[in-house]
């Protein structure tokens, strides 16, 4: 079972730098991101992340999560175009204006949503707990919850998963090509999934505390997370590229 | 030496409810002992071992009498923190407590926690690694492992704590029985070369018998049994009042003495004490007579005390086609696109009447068989034909009015609020008018001794089973595919659940059973499929199969302890041994030769 933003292990630049500057990095993206309105700029950084991507090895994944994303930035262009009406008419309810605000917002749509996911992909979610602890100081609370939360993705998706196939090879008809029907079914499933969603948290929370979770503080990570010159550089890229978006 | 846990008088009472879940329990662990709990499900396994692990009553809500006292400290007096230091423990949900996406990370977490100094976290971490035999799996992501690594590293990341003791719930629950030994190898080897003390919760009573030197048996919240194994399985009667199942080689000795074959000695609880048992006995009887080496012929059928009937004389027979196969596979092969076990040639029929199981290693490919034939995959060559149709042209939607599947985990199978309403959702959902589905539901219901207004939600895991067993037996399918059936499950459930399945074979349902509990499949199964490496490597009658050593190293089975017992005997006492597969063959296969000679 391959998670989207699963680990993809890697020794490339962008794996070896701190998660933090790789943080910092991908906030640098979106922030330019909503700050850019030209075009030539949305796209532009659209492109770096696929770029990075391309670098770490992980082109394909993010590929994928383009694919799952391209009909919500269709819908967001269409709906956009229709609710912003200015400028010259083109056709139907579409008006120049429209259509380019329509534009921007699917791609910022997509602009905002990879660079995150680019970040984990090169992280391991522990590192990246640690390291937002040691490096800023984030309470360990937080970023255990946050690990936990990646963790249990998966995990529950696969348990959805498994509810469905069951309730398929029942008689459940899932394969229905109507997808209003098909919610309808899906939604008593809901409860099988909270009432083993519920029992795993609390069977966490208690390994967690067997294992000294409550011990923990800022300095208890055996690796240790330095900001080097590279992590630097990194940081002053992410403040560069929102100078430029903002500028452009 | 003082006792490291002890239990003073305890009873314990989960928040709302009425009963205790432990009855004045009163319970001393000495350093170094390997304690095996077994017990029904309901009598109080989980709590005994949460006790112990200090999760009650630092975790659970409820009430708790009595003391218990780990290393000397009252646990209500101490936190769970302190009493982890002590005591390790590993859950039954190895997923929910992992916190890491990687092995080395997983480790590491208790050992920051605990401040372990620098300089040893490395040598901790190998030395763990090392003990449960992973060291290779040390950079590896734990979402890639099987169920046996991801439960050894479960147990490393506890014992670079170096706790000493290690408290397990169930841990082979959802492991294949190879991998099972596998993780109690590295048990008792942590136990003898480690010193650790290790108490764990397992149904599995060939284990229990062969690497605890302590078995405790529960029943109902008290302790009904507590001993040496051998002490422990004599009791034969007792535990079957309980509900646990015997050793059946112990059973062998425990049928001898009974007729007064044996005399009352030692129980065996392995294959080699059994053979020398045998032999003794054999040879004393037959002391004035030479054994004249008889043709082997049939075992004699009778049922045996546990009810099991002997299997049906060769089903196999069936294959010149008097019944019409209800299930053809015909060189079907899967794939998975991201990879995973893909299956290759598979070639299988199933009759009407007819147990079929499907055994083999983890990863063998027995759930893509299961999941081809209910037609949730669909196969990429060859052809899966369910009572006439097509697998591959027919909807899931639509298989499923012939083919009904029994999942290993209940619980997602089940969506409704009464029992009722759950099995009458089956039938409803194949075009049964909703009064007729609740009037077969109710029936359904009573058959397995079900309360048909009860929230399914809110029974317990073997009665959940039930459920979901009732609303197959409800539908009275062409085709029962069973995934692990009785995982998860005590002896008593075991069997209700496994006869109510014969039941339908004899009423002419097919039946697909995949199942890892050798000791179920060769009381039950008509003819077995053995799987390995997405192949059907072999197929046979179950005596068949089980009694063809190559066969059964090349799937890496330990065949059930009868089989072994009476391939041994065969081998060194009399061929007359050689077809036999329960029990009560053995020792009336023993009365013939000792007095008929």
């Amino acid at each position: 079972m391959i998670n989207v933003i699963d680990y993809v292990d890697g020794a490339t630049f962008l794996h070896r730098l701190n998660p933090v500057s790789k943080l910092a990095l991908a906030t640098g993206i979106i922030v330019a991101t909503f700050l850019a309105q030209s075009f030539p700029a949305l796209i532009g950084l659209l492109a770096l992340t696929l770029a990075l991507g391309a670098y770490a090895g992980v082109l394909g994944r993010l590929a994928s999560l383009l694919r799952v994303l391209a009909p919500l930035a269709l819908l967001m262009l269409v709906l956009q175009s229709v609710f912003v009406q200015g400028g010259a008419p083109l056709f139907a309810f579409f008006t120049t204006e429209g259509v380019a605000s329509g534009a921007r917002a699917s791609l910022r749509l997509l602009g905002v949503a990879l660079p995150l996911v680019l970040a984990l992909m090169v992280t391991r979610p522990n590192d990246l707990a640690n390291a937002c602890v040691e490096v800023l100081h984030v309470p360990y609370h937080y970023a255990f919850a946050f690990t936990t939360v990646l963790r249990f993705v998966p995990v529950f998706s696969q348990e959805m998963d498994a509810i469905m196939e069951a309730q398929t090879a029942r008689g459940v008809a899932f394969d229905t090509k109507n997808p209003l029907k098909k919610m309808r079914l899906m939604l008593p499933l809901c409860i099988p999934l909270l009432l083993s969603s519920v029992a795993k948290t609390d069977a966490s929370a208690l390994a967690a505390e067997q294992r000294g979770f409550y011990l923990r503080g800022r300095d208890s990570a055996y690796k240790r997370y330095p900001m080097r010159g590279a992590d630097m550089a990194a940081c002053v890229a992410a403040a560069a590229l929102v100078c430029a978006g903002a500028l452009l | 030496m003082d006792p490291i846990i002890t239990l003073d008088h305890v009873s314990f009472f989960y928040q709302h409810a009425k009963e205790p879940a432990l009855r004045d329990v009163t319970l001393a662990i000495e350093p170094g002992a390997f304690v095996g709990v077994i017990g029904p499900s309901g009598a109080g396994k989980s709590t005994l071992a949460a006790a112990l692990s200090g999760a009650i009553p630092h975790h659970h809500r409820g009430a708790l009498y009595g003391a218990v006292h780990v290393a000397g400290h009252d646990t209500c007096e101490i936190t769970l923190t302190d009493i982890a230091r002590t005591v390790g423990s590993v859950g039954q949900d190895i997923d929910a407590q992992m916190v890491a996406s990687v092995v080395e990370d997983e480790l590491l977490f208790g050992l920051e926690n605990f401040g372990v100094s620098r300089e040893q976290i490395e040598a901790r971490v190998d030395e763990a690694l090392a003990t449960t035999g992973i060291r290779e799996l040390r950079a590896r992501q734990i979402a890639t492992l099987s169920g046996g690594q991801k439960q050894k590293v479960a147990i490393a990341a506890i014992l670079a704590l170096r706790p000493r003791v290690l408290v397990l719930d169930e841990p082979t629950s959802a492991l294949d029985p190879g991998s099972a030994r596998l993780v109690f190898d590295t048990l008792r080897a942590i136990n003898r070369d480690h010193g650790v003390t290790i108490v764990v919760v397992e149904q599995m009573v060939a284990l229990l018998s062969e690497y605890c030197s302590r078995v405790v048996v529960m029943d109902d919240g008290s302790i009904a049994l507590d001993g040496a194994p051998r002490e422990v399985f004599a009791h034969a009667r007792a535990l079957r009042r309980i509900g646990v199942d015997c050793p059946r080689v112990t059973r062998v000795y425990n049928s001898l003495v009974e007729r007064g074959l044996a005399r009352e000695s030692r129980p065996c609880l392995n294959v080699d004490e059994a053979v020398r048992l045998v032999e003794s006995i054999v040879s004393a009887g037959s002391e004035q007579r030479a054994v004249p080496v008889a043709a082997p012929h049939g075992p004699a059928c009778k049922p045996m005390a546990g009810g099991t009937a002997c299997s049906r004389p060769d089903p196999a027979g069936a294959a010149g086609g008097s019944a019409p196969a209800t299930l053809r596979i015909e060189g079907a092969s899967f794939a998975y696109p991201q990879g995973g076990s893909s299956v290759r040639d598979l070639d299988l029929e199933v009759r009407a009447g007819e147990i079929v199981g499907v055994v083999g290693q983890n990863g063998a490919g027995k759930t893509t068989l299961t999941k081809l034939v209910n037609g949730l995959l669909k196969p990429n060559g060859g052809r899966v034909l369910v009572a006439g149709l097509d697998t591959r042209s027919t909807p899931v939607s639509h298989i499923a009015r012939h083919a009904a599947t029994l999942f290993q985990n209940p619980d997602r199978q089940i969506c409704q609020e009464t029992v009722r309403d759950e099995i009458a959702f089956g039938l409803e959902l194949h075009g049964t008018p909703a009064e007729q589905a609740r009037v077969r539901a109710e029936e359904a219901a009573r058959r397995f001794g079900l309360d048909p207004d009860r929230a399914p939600f809110a029974l317990s895991r073997g009665q959940r089973q039930l459920v979901a067993l009732a609303s197959v037996v409800a539908l009275d399918p062409k085709l029962v595919i069973l995934d692990e059936p009785t995982s998860g499950l005590d002896y008593r459930e075991c069997m209700t659940v496994m006869r109510a399945v014969r039941e339908m074979a004899r009423r002419g349902s097919a039946v697909l059973m995949v199942c890892h509990d050798m000791e179920v499949v060769s009381d039950f199964a008509d003819r077995l499929v053995v799987m390995a490496g997405g192949r059907i490597i072999g197929a046979g009658t179950t005596r068949e199969v089980f009694s063809n050593a190559p066969l059964m190293d090349a799937a890496s089975i330990a065949p059930p302890q009868v089989c072994a017992l009476a391939g041994e005997l065969a081998a060194r006492v009399s061929p007359r041994f050689a077809p036999i597969t329960e029990v009560s063959d053995i020792v009336a296969t023993c009365k013939e030769l000792i007095h008929h000679d």
